[in-house]
């Protein structure tokens, strides 16, 4: 006969504050850095001439657009290892009573 | 009766234990057989597709040094990325739209990872034998027949992973060519490097992680939930018809479907459920399968008390011989209802009909159906959400197939001299100078002119000249705009227009003419 050990802890979902903040400040974080390694090298108004020369992007805008995009780009990596990290059994909730 | 119970302690799979090895028992049967068609189909296009011939060069190759992508009759240049990306979106899209329909048709059965797991699998059943053979081996010394047999099993890998990885650059540097540079070896360094790292993908994620990626990396698995309702095809246990579970003799008792029992209510069954995953058999707590689902885990309200087996009459149909476990390629239950780990891959429909059809009882318990059908409820196929998801994809794919069929052939870039913004000439006329980049994208030579409009005073320097260009031939002309004394003023537009001498292809491009402010 075999006796199973008890099941293992499953821990009670965070507080939402928690959740957005532990995906959105590590990710702030490294798109602040990415962007200041990067903008020391790119001058934003050489990327505008390569790739945009219709539109008048200056500087700061520039530097605006790509903090974004380098966060954008975090976040997602963050929320993506957020969603994989969640126990198993939040995904597998019975079905609602209709 | 009397004596010592022997008791062992069963570690559930512990928090930073590596996972229990899954040993999934071979089967066959009408899912089984489907899912090998489709591995032999979807991987047979893998490796044979990179050694068509279009014309003279190959049929599906990414020539990432040329920046041109062929896919058959159709090319592809930088510029056509916005169809690169629509054809992403129409990928996802199909994705929601099979799986809203069919649920995950996609996992069991055409994901590369499961696919080529499949394949592996069954390298390690030529080698090492079957479920019961590769538990003993791997439980066993090692000795010699181990040695040989776990040899022979990653030798046969190898080569495989090998071809995979070759075949993979293959598409990106023509594969014939390849294949000629093989003896004597003239591979350059890169192309060793991508054929060795993905041969290394390959025997790692089909050999050793498997269901693991399905579990613990896959993001698919995770949210296709959402594209789910009542109405999509799950693969499900019929918990009303096997509750509650119990061995029996062979033909000592009718299928429920047949006698006085007949099926539960959904209520009790569900609590039976969730009784036998919590008292697990011993038949069951050997298999090791992982209990995740909310039912199982979470404290449950509100439920009837778990029918009590009294006499056999009391039986449902589930033997409990777990062999719908054993046959799980993720080491699931699927019994504990519909868990996110399922690829819907069939194994455990064929397996328990198999069962079923030994103990004489009609099929099914374990089947492919919808959530209502499994409640007895008419389920629903043309639903909103089916509508949605079908009429997106249908204009994505019309949109993109038009806008493919009716593309330019040629291609036009104005980059302004970035030096000086004008030049003042001696008799106080103002030029701009241009470099124009023609692109070619025809199969076939063209001639082009150009000319300007937009500026009325303005006029092309060079506005006489032909610029003959090969087929998928890239030119680079120099030009130079020039506008009287004291006509241009500021910023003006101006539209270079090239076409070809019969017309037939015109392309404009817009820039600017630069005077005194």
């Amino acid at each position: 006969m075999r006796i199973e050990a008890e099941a293992r802890f499953d821990h009670p979902p965070r507080p939402m504050a928690q959740r957005v903040g532990a995906i959105l400040w590590p990710s702030f974080f490294a798109a602040g850095v990415a962007t200041m390694v990067f903008f020391a090298f790119v001058d934003p108004l050489l990327l505008r001439d390569l790739a945009f020369p219709e539109f008048e992007i200056s500087r700061g805008v520039g530097y605006t657009l790509g903090f974004f995009m380098f966060w954008a780009c975090t976040a997602g990596s963050s929320l993506f290892t957020w969603i994989l990290l969640r126990p198993a059994s939040r995904f597998n909730k019975p079905l609602a009573k209709e | 009766m009397a004596g010592k119970i022997p008791v062992e302690l069963v570690e559930e799979v512990g928090l930073y234990v590596s996972e229990r090895k899954i040993y999934p028992r071979e089967q066959d049967g009408r899912f089984q057989r489907l899912r090998k068609a489709a591995v032999i189909w979807l991987l047979g296009m893998y490796y044979a597709f990179a050694w068509l011939q279009w014309d003279d060069r190959q049929a599906v190759l990414f020539d990432l040094p040329a920046r041109k992508f062929y896919v058959f009759g159709l090319s592809f240049w930088p510029q056509d990325f916005f169809y690169l990306a629509l054809l992403l979106i129409i990928a996802g899209m199909t994705l929601f739209f099979f799986t809203a329909l069919a649920g995950r048709i996609w996992c069991g059965y055409a994901c590369p990872q499961t696919v080529w797991t499949e394949v592996f699998i069954w390298m390690e059943r030529w080698t090492e034998g079957d479920r019961n053979k590769r538990m003993k081996l791997d439980a066993g010394p090692w000795n010699r027949e181990r040695i040989q047999r776990k040899a022979a099993k990653h030798a046969l890998w190898l080569v495989f992973a090998l071809w995979t990885g070759f075949t993979f650059v293959g598409y990106f540097t023509p594969i014939r060519d390849l294949a000629a540079r093989l003896s004597p070896f003239e591979w350059s360094g890169w192309e060793v490097f991508w054929v060795l790292f993905y041969s290394l993908a390959t025997w790692g994620n089909a050999g050793v992680l498997r269901e693991q990626v399905c579990k613990y990396m896959c993001p698919y698995a995770r949210f296709q939930s959402a594209m789910f309702d009542r109405n999509t095809l799950i693969i499900a246990y019929d918990p009303m018809r096997g509750e509650p579970r119990g061995a029996r003799r062979k033909n000592q008792l009718a299928s429920v479907l047949e006698r006085a029992r007949g099926l539960l209510g959904m209520d009790v069954a569900t609590s039976a459920v969730v009784h036998a995953a919590q008292h697990r058999s011993a038949a069951d707590l050997k298999m090791g399968a992982r209990a995740t689902t909310g039912l199982v885990v979470d404290a449950q309200s509100g439920l009837p008390p778990p029918p009590v087996v009294v006499s056999p009459e009391d039986l449902g149909d589930c033997i409990d011989c777990t062999i719908c476990v054993q046959v799980c390629p993720t080491g699931i239950d699927i019994r504990n209802g519909l868990q996110y780990e399922c690829i819907a891959c069939g194994a455990c429909v064929d397996a328990c009909d198999s069962v079923m059809d030994r103990m004489g009882y009609p099929r099914g318990l374990i089947r492919n159906t919808t959530q209502n059908a499994l409640e007895g409820k008419p389920s629903k196929i043309l639903r909103p959400r089916i509508w949605v998801y079908g009429i997106a994809l249908l204009c994505l794919v019309l949109g993109s197939a038009l806008g493919i069929a009716t593309r330019t052939p040629l291609l036009v870039d104005a980059m302004r001299d970035r030096n000086a913004l004008y030049r003042v000439a001696q008799d106080g006329s103002i030029e701009n100078a241009y470099m124009l980049r023609i692109v070619n994208k025809d199969m076939n030579p063209h001639v082009f002119s150009i000319r300007i409009e937009g500026a009325p005073g303005i006029s092309l320097v060079e506005s006489g000249a032909t610029h003959p260009a090969a087929a998928e031939e890239v030119l680079t002309v120099p030009l130079t705009l020039v506008a009287p004394a004291g006509l241009a003023k500021g910023r003006m537009d101006v539209r270079f227009v090239v076409s070809t001498e019969d017309g037939k292809i015109e392309v404009k491009e817009e820039t600017r003419f630069f005077g005194p402010f």
